[in-house]
Order: C-alpha cells, then sequence, then structure tokens
C-alpha cells in the first residue's frame, strides 16, 4: 500500500494535472456562483470532457469542479443572500449581514480559508483511512463484493432524499434500465426490442446528464428570467481579514471540519446537513450566541469549513466500498467507470497507485483552490449578473455537445431529451433519480459477481455462502440492520435541518 | 418505517387516491408487462452437451425485478394514502407549463438542426431563438454569443479533447474544409 501511495505522488504531480485542476476549480467557482445553477448540474456537463482525457486528468478536473462549485455558492449567498448552492443555504444566516454592515471582503476570504481548512484536512483524513480500509476491502472475493454492491444499492435507496419505499422503486427501475441491451455474463439480447442502437444498452453518459442536469434547466426556466441583481449591490467592500480574525475562528473551523468528515463519510447525508450541524455547533459553543445571525464571521467560517470537509470523505465509502455518498459521487462514479475504474474493494488493488494519486491531486486542488478563490473573488462577484437568457441555452449547447461526442449517435440525443424530462417529472413528484443512476451503474457489475458466485457455490448457494463465505454472510445479515441505521441518522439529520432551518429563517 | 420530512408533515393522512397511488399502479402494471416480455425479449443460453454455458440464467434478473416492482408497487400503494407530498406538476402554472413545453419543442429541434445543419450552425439558431424567448432583446449580443462561443465549444472539443461533432454541411467541399478551426 505505501508504494502505491509513494508511486501516486510520483504520478499526481504532474503540470497539466495542475492546470486542469485549475480548469476545473475555475468552472466550479463560475457556475457554483451562479444563483439557480447546481455544482450537480456542472459536473453533470462536464463529465463528458474527463471521458476524453487522461484518468490522471479527468478525475482531478472533475473533482476540481466539485470543489470549486461547493465553495462558488458562498459567493452569492454572502453578496446577495442567494445561496448559489444548497450547500451555501447556512452560509446566508450571517454572510448577507456581514454585507450589509461592509465586511463583505472579510465574509469572503473567512469563507475561503475556512473552505480551503476544512477541505484540506478531511482530504488527509481520507488518504490517511482509506488504506487500512482498503486492506481489509482486499479479501473480499465475488460472494463478498455481490453483497457489498447489494449493500451499497440498498443504502443509497435507504439515504436518498424522500420515502425510502419510492427509492427502492427507483433503484428497481435503474436495474430495468441497467439490463436493456446484453446480459453481462453470456452477452445474450435482453429487451432491446429490436432497436439497433440499444442492443449494446443505453448509454451511460446521455442518461447521467439528462437526469442530473436537465431537470435543472427545466426548473430554471419555468420562470423566465428577469435582471434583478444590480452591479452596485455586488461591490465588494471593507477591510481585508486579518489573521488575528482567522485565529479566533480557529477552534470553529477545527470543530465544524470535524463535523463534516464525520458526516462526509455517512452515505446520503451530505453538505447541506454538514453546514447545518456545524454552524449549530458553533453558536452552542460560542460565548456570545447572541451574535450570531447578526453579522458574525465565525458563523460564515463555521458553516464553509463544514460543508467542505465533506468533499474528501465522501470518497472514502465510494472508494473502498463502491458506495458513493450522494449524488455528486454518483457522477464521480460515471466518470470513473468510463475510465475503466471499477470503485469497490478490488480498485485499490488493481490500481492502487492511480486511486492515491487522484487523492493527491485532491490535496493540491486545495492548494490551487485557495490562490483561484483569492484572487477571482472580484470576479466571481460579476458573475451573479450574467444574464440567464443566454446562460441557460448555452448550459443546453454543453450538454448536447457532451452526449453526441460519447458515440456520435443521433440517437444519444434523444435519449438526453428523454431522461431530462423524465428526471424534471421524478424531481416534482419527489421521486429521487440517485438510486436509479445508481442501480443503472452498478448493476451490471453486481449480475456479474452474483454469476460468479452462482457458478463458484456450485448449486449450493446456502451452503456456499452462509458457511464457507462468513464475510458474506455477514454482510448479507448486517445488510438491514446497517440500512436501518443509516436510514434513521440520515432522516433525522434532515429533519433536524429543516427545522434548524425554519428557526433561523424565523429568527 | 418512514419518519422522513414528508411524512413528519402529516400531521392529517390524505386516505384518498393520489398521485403516489397512480404511480404505485403504473409500477405494479411494469412489473406485469416485465414478466409478460420476458420470454420473449431476452434470448435463450446456448446449450453445449446437454448443459447450459452460464449457471445463471439471465432471466433471473429480470424476473427479479419485475418481482421487485411488483412487491414495492405494492407497498407504495398501502403507503400513498398516509403520504403527505404535494404534486408539484399540479402546482406548475400556464407560465411554466408554456415556459417547459417550448423548451423541450426546441430541444427537439435542436436535435434535427444539429445532425442535419452541423453543431455550429444548429447551436446558433437554437441560443438564438431560446435567449430571445426567455427576454433577451440585444440582438447585437445575441448574434455575437450564438455565433462565437458554439464555434468555440466546437473547437474546443475538436482540437483540445480530439472529438468530433457534426461539421457544417459545407463540410463536403474541399474549398471552405471547416475543421480549419
Amino acid at each position: 500500500m505505501f508504494e502505491s501511495f509513494v508511486e501516486g505522488i510520483g504520478l499526481a504531480l504532474r503540470f497539466d494535472t495542475f492546470i486542469y485542476i485549475s480548469v476545473g476549480l475555475f468552472l466550479g467557482m463560475f457556475v457554483g456562483a451562479l444563483p439557480g445553477f447546481t455544482t450537480l448540474m456542472a459536473m453533470a456537463i462536464l463529465l463528458p470532457v474527463s471521458f476524453f482525457l487522461d484518468p490522471l486528468l479527468g478525475i482531478p478536473f472533475l473533482i476540481g469542479v466539485y470543489k470549486g462549485g461547493i465553495y462558488g455558492g458562498s459567493i452569492p449567498a454572502i453578496l446577495i443572500s442567494m445561496p448559489g448552492t444548497g450547500a451555501a443555504v447556512a452560509t446566508t444566516f450571517d454572510g448577507p449581514a456581514l454585507t450589509k454592515k461592509g465586511k463583505a471582503r472579510k465574509a469572503l476570504e473567512i469563507a475561503l480559508f475556512s473552505s480551503v481548512t476544512g477541505d484540506l484536512t478531511s482530504d488527509i483524513i481520507t488518504i490517511a483511512l482509506i488504506g487500512p480500509i482498503a486492506v481489509v476491502a482486499l479479501m473480499m472475493g465475488p460472494p463478498e463484493l455481490a453483497a457489498v454492491l447489494f449493500l451499497a444499492l440498498i443504502v443509497i435507496s435507504a439515504t436518498s432524499s424522500g420515502v425510502f419505499v419510492k427509492g427502492l422503486l427507483m433503484l428497481a427501475l435503474g436495474l430495468f434500465f441497467a439490463m436493456i441491451g446484453q446480459d453481462p455474463i453470456g452477452a445474450l439480447s435482453r429487451f432491446s426490442f429490436g432497436i439497433t442502437e440499444i442492443e449494446s444498452g443505453i448509454p451511460l453518459l446521455p442518461m447521467l446528464i439528462g437526469v442530473f442536469a436537465l431537470p435543472e434547466i427545466f426548473i430554471g426556466i419555468e420562470r423566465k428570467a428577469s435582471q434583478i441583481i444590480s452591479s452596485a449591490s455586488l461591490k465588494i467592500t471593507g477591510a481585508r481579514l486579518t489573521w488575528a480574525e482567522f485565529k479566533s475562528c480557529g477552534r470553529t473551523i477545527a470543530r465544524s471540519t470535524m463535523i463534516g468528515t464525520s458526516i462526509g463519510m455517512i452515505p446520503g447525508v451530505g453538505q447541506v446537513v454538514a453546514a447545518f450541524m456545524g454552524y449549530a455547533a458553533a453558536k452552542n459553543a460560542s460565548p456570545h450566541p447572541e451574535r450570531f445571525g447578526k453579522g458574525e464571521l465565525e458563523g460564515v467560517a463555521a458553516a464553509e469549513a463544514a460543508n467542505n470537509a465533506v468533499n474528501g470523505p465522501t470518497l472514502v465509502p465510494l472508494l473502498t466500498l463502491g458506495i458513493p455518498g450522494d449524488n455528486l459521487t454518483v457522477i464521480l462514479v460515471g466518470a470513473f467507470i468510463a475510465q475503466g475504474m471499477r470503485p469497490g474493494p478490488l480498485l485499490m488493488e488493481e490500481q492502487g497507485s492511480l486511486v492515491f494519486a487522484i487523492l493527491i491531486a485532491m490535496v493540491l486542488a486545495n492548494i490551487l483552490f485557495l490562490f483561484i478563490g483569492y484572487f477571482c473573488i472580484p470576479f466571481f462577484a460579476k458573475i451573479v449578473t450574467i444574464r440567464k437568457s443566454f446562460l441557460l441555452p448555452l448550459t443546453l449547447v454543453f450538454a448536447f455537445a457532451g452526449t453526441w461526442v460519447f458515440r456520435g449517435q443521433p440517437f444519444d440525443l434523444a435519449v438526453l431529451v428523454f431522461f431530462g424530462a423524465f428526471g424534471y417529472i421524478a424531481k416534482k413528484l419527489h421521486f429521487d433519480v440517485t438510486p436509479m443512476a445508481m442501480g443503472f451503474i452498478l448493476g451490471p457489475i453486481l449480475e456479474y459477481s452474483f454469476g460468479q458466485t452462482v457458478t463458484l457455490a456450485q448449486g449450493n448457494m446456502l451452503n456456499y455462502m452462509f458457511i464457507e463465505r462468513p464475510v458474506t454472510a455477514v454482510i448479507i445479515l448486517g445488510t438491514p440492520v446497517l440500512t436501518y441505521l443509516l436510514w434513521r441518522r440520515s432522516t433525522r439529520l434532515r429533519n433536524e435541518v429543516a427545522a434548524r432551518s425554519t428557526d433561523e429563517e424565523t429568527a | 418505517m418512514d419518519p422522513s420530512p414528508e411524512i413528519a408533515d402529516s400531521a392529517a393522512p390524505q386516505r384518498q387516491f393520489n398521485f403516489n397511488t397512480v404511480a404505485a399502479v403504473v409500477f405494479v402494471a411494469g412489473a406485469i408487462i416485465l414478466y409478460l416480455l420476458i420470454p420473449t425479449q431476452i434470448d435463450k443460453p446456448l446449450i453445449m452437451l446437454g448443459a447450459s454455458q452460464s449457471n445463471l440464467s439471465p432471466e433471473l434478473f429480470p424476473q427479479m425485478v419485475a418481482a421487485s416492482f411488483l412487491i414495492l408497487g405494492g407497498w407504495l400503494f398501502l403507503k400513498s394514502f398516509s403520504l403527505d407530498q404535494r404534486n408539484e406538476l399540479r402546482d406548475l402554472d400556464r407560465e411554466a407549463i408554456t415556459n417547459v413545453g417550448i423548451t423541450l419543442v426546441v430541444m427537439a429541434a435542436y436535435v434535427y438542426l444539429m445532425v442535419n445543419l452541423g453543431f455550429v450552425l444548429g447551436s446558433a439558431i437554437m441560443i438564438a431563438v431560446l435567449s430571445t424567448y426567455y427576454g433577451n432583446r440585444n440582438y447585437v449580443l445575441t448574434a455575437v454569443v450564438s455565433i462565437f462561443v458554439p464555434m468555440l465549444i466546437f473547437f474546443l472539443f475538436r482540437r483540445v479533447l480530439l472529438t468530433e461533432l457534426p461539421p457544417f454541411p459545407i463540410d463536403i467541399y474541399p474549398l471552405t474544409h471547416w475543421s480549419l478551426i
């Protein structure tokens, strides 16, 4: 494992990796700073770019978009009280109040420094944790892999937003879509209905862009865009943040980083919950809780350190067990699979150095994040005024171009539009598309592993799985328990956030 | 089992048919259709020397998915009466329906235009139409953005990512080779 780590350092330290991470960060911050445009949309739209790059460029590029997008959302949250992304909602409690006091620059800088500190620390913890977990994961064979994949799919359905049974139904739908084409064992045709274009299956990329990016566009165009933000309100005023002020937030940043890191490892909880938890913990621990909500630097630091600290640890369950923490990491799964890397227990064994290189690239991304964020804050503040009437058609152009280059088939564009409309309707009816995307991606791998298990069992499945493979038995028996615990925890956290959000807004 | 946010809000359960009930019925119907399709839509495995090449039938997973649709559809059907979720499609007013509908039509037309007129021209038309529809009235800016942004994306995909986008139709004439950009 240590050799892989050292090799990973060598692989990551490439000039072009730095360039692509920087571009990813810039684009992520750009989109994050646009109210109504989400990090998820940015990642889905830019996913095709990563397909045509070397894995060491493509995946760090997407990670840059991810990190930049989460931070970018804080800029309009602080300046005009419009969170660019959901993760920045907690930042609106103190950010705009600081702007009103003429301390916009301090607020933006503490948001940046807290984000970078939280993100960097959590990435280092991720690297330290991933090795030992991967060593355990390496002991897995096809039956254990099948059991883990089954667990992953159930957990992601249980922790998705909304009702558990609806998550499971969407998972089953994703598994059905994955079956269209060929079966993964004998390559026999299934449900192709004589349509040549789907004989090799529904294409992954148009489906991902369709369900994750297009619904956001449809929601954005429900109301015609109007230019309601004046440039005058976006002036970054006031003095710079001092070292003493940053130091005074140190304890809060450290606490929020730990909260974000712990939440990042729980699938399905994500940045929004982390930001609210970090904010609440800072308020509770403060000797002046009455100042929170009225323009307290610590309030911004708490929310931003916590939401960015989620970014690294969400990769721990993804890379070691194949369980994505949220819909953003589902997009990363798509990128990994397109690059021939299958997230899960075997990934560290098969491509350990590459995994470490990607993790080290994440650490590098934080350093670049600091510089790009610091020097580009005034530019990103202006982005808020860009006309939506142009941005939405341009986003469509990028989505269509990215879909076309995947296979060069007009049919894929139809798939994109179909899944876009499907995703929009699903969103309106409270069906989360994340379990569906996961079922679609992991379904064939699950079926293949299960097929291998059936072959290895030689006709006696129960004996093989429960006597000869005790780890498989533990995973299978533990699935309902773990699912219930994670479901209860994520639901409780979401309920707490909803209640706290209402309280803060009322206050 | 669901004390989710939606359930927490449900002070007075609806006890009537709602969109979740309809969705449940659709999934149950999907399960039945899937069961009926399995025998005709899945190729049979080759039998060599009296034995199948694989121990796992290609029909097993589809059958499991069909069973999942049936069981989970039934579960949702029962649960739907106690769920308090809003059908947000019903909340859409005429403006929202018109905007989404027109965008879908423009997207369908864009597929046709992109394939037949090429990426740059098809995209330019789409951007001009949609941005004007969304309220932009600065036509000089529209012309500049509609032409130059697709050209830039075309260049990026072709030259940087080394991929192909539908070229301009005049590409077939050697003197105006579009790949120059």
